[in-house]
């Protein structure tokens, strides 16, 4: 229910707002020479005589059948976009997820594990380069070494199997820098637990101790904070999105906010809200699985 | 088990996204933005523009003076209010083979004119009362008023009658008789033509990043780009060996508009030390790497109107202090103006020199950059002291009445500075209702020598077009107006090597 009201209490915030911005949808699609007569009908036609709230009303009718209506420009309904857009980003996030993780787990635990160290140093060194360069920087760069000195990639575009490396590594290296620094301080409070003494006591090996028994433990914050991450990457990945010219939702929502494409900014805010919510629900639920204490039916 | 589940989700994550590729004869050009609608009627923006000109042919086209020649059809003025185009033959075909007739030059002005089509056009074309089609060969139209640019104004892209009656979805599936056929269009960024004289495929590749663009163009995954790239980035990539770079005069204007209800710059003289304050040979040749050439008129010396005997205003910043004295400031009174522009990197960069320039002979000014959206939504309701901007793929002399006539204040033209001055309306009109072309021409330089002392606008320059390529290929024309024309010759270097060949052992 409460996902429900956040839900709509986006959707409108956002239909005002764009509505609320300088900019007329009309000038753009059909210039300044248009007659007068035919840019009313237009306007009429779109529905954007009517009063503000008569327009929310009827954006909130016609989203509760499932209709988002037609691109203003294309002419296309949104749904197609949608359709061809989601499945463009999910592939990215996915793989820009899996770079992260495979990144960020192996430099958290032995940034935690060998605590002061030169690899410490060396593994926080490098996730406070990957947090501080922006994409737009990385993606040109990781370009100019993978795709033209080196030629295993193309530059940009979808085509091909390995069209995917770059961008993901882009998006995937500013993640493992903020992972590997969340799994290396959850391992550190984990690693002087009592349970874990006793494993080593027991006899297990330090990598099996950390492996089976510490990393497990200390996933539950990391995985908050996956969730949150992996949300903001089915968000739309904007900028690295348009340096790669990867037609995802973040370039869908750039183009139609310049255009003032107003259904398919609503359409696309709408989807990444849902994301938000269904990774958060999905993390939540993640947690009970990983963690036995957590039971959502007895939460007492 | 666990593990290749894993496994698999892995390489379907990783195979999913990609689209398939074209062949490797496919010829592929770089663009920073792709067409929004490939349906004439509807299309306003520029990369359509270029692209439908590929797509479908149109009864008339412009020469390089911009003057209308024939294209499918010649023309005849009956009387000044009755023009009749009869169809050049051999007439191309559809794509299914049928000729194109009459009939489907009716249906396609006829829905153009049609209210409930909404087309972005039919203001330029209201002027059309009637149209018949006396024979298959032959069309008439008539008009309410005398228009001496009514040939010009009809350059749109011909649509099949069959299915304009069957409302086709011609925005997203094209079929016109234009020398490119819609092949498929694999997503939102990439558009593949194929020539119909030699079914090479061309795809047009969005790649919105200059940068990324031009990395591209280094790794050869593209073949040519054209314009709307950093003069620095023209400059680097001109120098590499694999590149090559064929430069044009463009006929573009880039100009300063003014709000002339604005207390400032709406007086004349603080219009003219803004003129004389701009260095803008220093502009071009440092800033725009010397691709383009100084304006003084919305129409360059070449366009049939054009003239090379105005003056314009030096750059002199002495003078304009001068003269912004006679308006009343002086050091301890400076004025301060606001000049917007747009969030464009490049267009930024320009305005921060403009900003100096005009800060050493005295005006402050204050750039307030905006998205598109926004900057655009101000210059049309007038929330602008000064601004920057270009017109692009002007040819007919009537942007004079819309942009210059005291009427023509949005929503009713494009005139945004409110410019109203009594000699240029009559000018206009008297062009307008002169059916002679000397004449004509004549009063139209009157009329920018006009506009050029008035100053509604500061000219800046004309940007040149320009075409990077790899050497892979060859044969790619520049044209004056920046359009795609050149696809259709564009070839394979090495397929031309032979066809060129293969032709001298032909030649005894």
């Amino acid at each position: 229910m409460s996902a429900l009201i956040g839900l709509l209490g986006v959707i409108s915030l956002v239909f005002f707002l764009i509505h609320m911005i300088p900019g007329d949808p009309i000038d753009v699609m059909l210039g300044e020479s248009a007659l007068t007569a035919d840019r009313e009908a237009l306007r009429q036609g779109l529905g954007l005589h009517l009063p503000l709230y008569e327009q929310w009303w009827n954006y909130l009718t016609a989203l509760a059948q499932a209709d988002f209506g037609h691109s203003l420009f294309s002419g296309r309904p949104i749904v197609d976009l949608l359709v061809e857009r989601i499945p463009t980003t999910l592939h990215l996030s996915a793989m820009a997820l899996l770079v992260a993780i495979i990144i960020a787990v192996p430099l958290g635990v032995v940034a935690a594990t060998r605590q002061h160290s030169v690899y410490d140093y060396g593994s926080m060194g490098f996730a406070l380069l990957g947090i501080s360069i922006p994409n737009f920087w990385m993606g040109p760069l990781l370009i100019l070494v993978g795709a033209l000195w080196l030629g295993w990639f193309p530059v940009s575009g979808q085509e091909g199997w390995n069209a995917v490396v770059l961008p993901a590594f882009t998006l995937g290296t500013a993640m493992a820098a903020i992972l590997a620094r969340m799994i290396r301080s959850s391992l550190l409070e984990i690693l002087g637990e009592d349970f874990l003494r006793t494993a080593r006591a027991k006899g297990l090996s330090p990598t099996k101790a950390i492996f089976i028994h510490a990393l497990p433990n200390a996933v539950l914050p990391v995985l908050t904070l996956l969730g949150l991450q992996l949300g903001g990457l089915l968000g739309g990945a904007v900028i690295t999105e348009t340096v790669f010219a990867w037609p995802g939702l973040g370039l869908l929502m750039i183009e139609a906010i310049q255009q003032r494409d107003y259904p398919v900014v609503q359409a696309a805010v709408l989807c990444i809200s849902m994301t938000y919510i269904f990774v958060n629900l999905f993390t939540d639920l993640l947690y009970a699985w990983l963690d036995p204490r957590i039971d959502w039916q007895n939460p007492s | 088990m666990v593990t290749m589940v894993w496994l698999s989700l892995f390489l379907i994550s990783l195979t999913s996204g990609c689209t398939e590729s074209t062949p490797e004869t496919t010829i592929r050009f770089g663009l920073a933005n792709t067409p929004t609608n490939l349906d004439p009627r509807y299309a306003t923006d520029a990369t359509s523009a270029r692209i439908n000109r590929l797509l479908y042919s149109r009864l008339v086209d412009f020469a390089q003076d911009a003057s209308p020649i024939p294209a499918l059809a010649t023309w005849e003025v009956l009387s000044p209010t009755h023009y009749r185009f009869t169809f050049i033959e051999p007439r191309p075909t559809f794509p299914d083979g049928t000729i194109i007739t009459a009939e489907d030059v009716q249906a396609t002005f006829v829905s153009i004119l049609d209210p409930k089509t909404t087309s972005p056009h039919r203001g330029l074309l209201a002027n059309i009362s009637r149209i018949v089609t006396p024979s298959e060969s032959t069309i008439d139209f008539f008009l309410t008023h005398l228009d001496p640019f009514f040939a010009g104004s009809i350059s749109i892209g011909i649509l099949p009658a069959n299915l304009i009656a069957s409302n086709h979805p011609f925005h997203d599936q094209p079929v016109g008789s234009g020398p490119f056929l819609f092949h498929h269009r694999p997503d939102d960024t990439r558009l593949i033509l194929k020539r119909r004289q030699d079914n090479q495929l061309v795809e047009l590749i969005k790649i919105p990043d200059p940068t990324v663009r031009s990395l591209k163009l280094l790794a050869g995954e593209i073949h040519l780009l054209q314009n709307d790239l950093p003069p620095e980035l023209v400059s680097y990539l001109a120098a590499r060996p694999s590149l090559s770079l064929q430069q044009r005069q463009g006929s573009n204007f880039a100009y300063l508009g003014f709000n002339h209800q604005d207390p400032i710059v709406g007086k004349h003289l603080v219009r003219q030390a803004i003129a004389h304050a701009i260095n803008r040979e220093q502009i071009i040749h440092f800033v725009l790497g010397g691709r383009a050439r100084p304006a003084q008129a919305l129409f360059p010396p070449n366009h049939w109107i054009g003239t090379s005997q105005l003056l314009g205003y030096p750059y002199d910043p002495a003078q304009a202090r001068a003269l912004l004295a006679q308006a009343g400031f002086n050091p301890r009174h400076r004025p301060t103006l606001i000049y917007k522009t747009s969030t464009d990197p490049f267009r930024l960069r320009l305005a921060t020199i403009i900003q100096d320039q005009l800060q050493q002979v005295g005006i402050n000014v204050s750039i307030h950059s905006h998205d598109w959206g926004t900057f655009y939504g101000d210059i049309k309701t007038g929330h602008f002291q000064m601004y920057s901007l270009a017109w692009v793929g002007l040819k007919t002399p009537d942007i004079f009445r819309q942009a210059f006539h005291s009427h023509s204040v949005p929503p009713r033209g494009v005139n945004r500075g409110r410019y109203a001055d009594p000699t240029t309306d009559r000018l206009i009109a008297e062009a307008e209702n002169t059916p002679e072309r000397i004449q004509q021409q004549a009063l139209y330089r009157e009329l920018q020598t006009r506009l050029l002392d008035t100053l509604p606008y500061v000219p800046l320059w004309y940007e040149d077009h320009f075409v990077l390529k790899t050497n892979e290929i060859e044969g790619y024309t520049l044209h004056t107006d920046g359009n795609y024309d050149g696809l259709l010759h564009v070839q394979w270097a090495s397929a031309s090597r032979t066809h060129s060949q293969l032709a001298r052992q032909a030649t005894p």
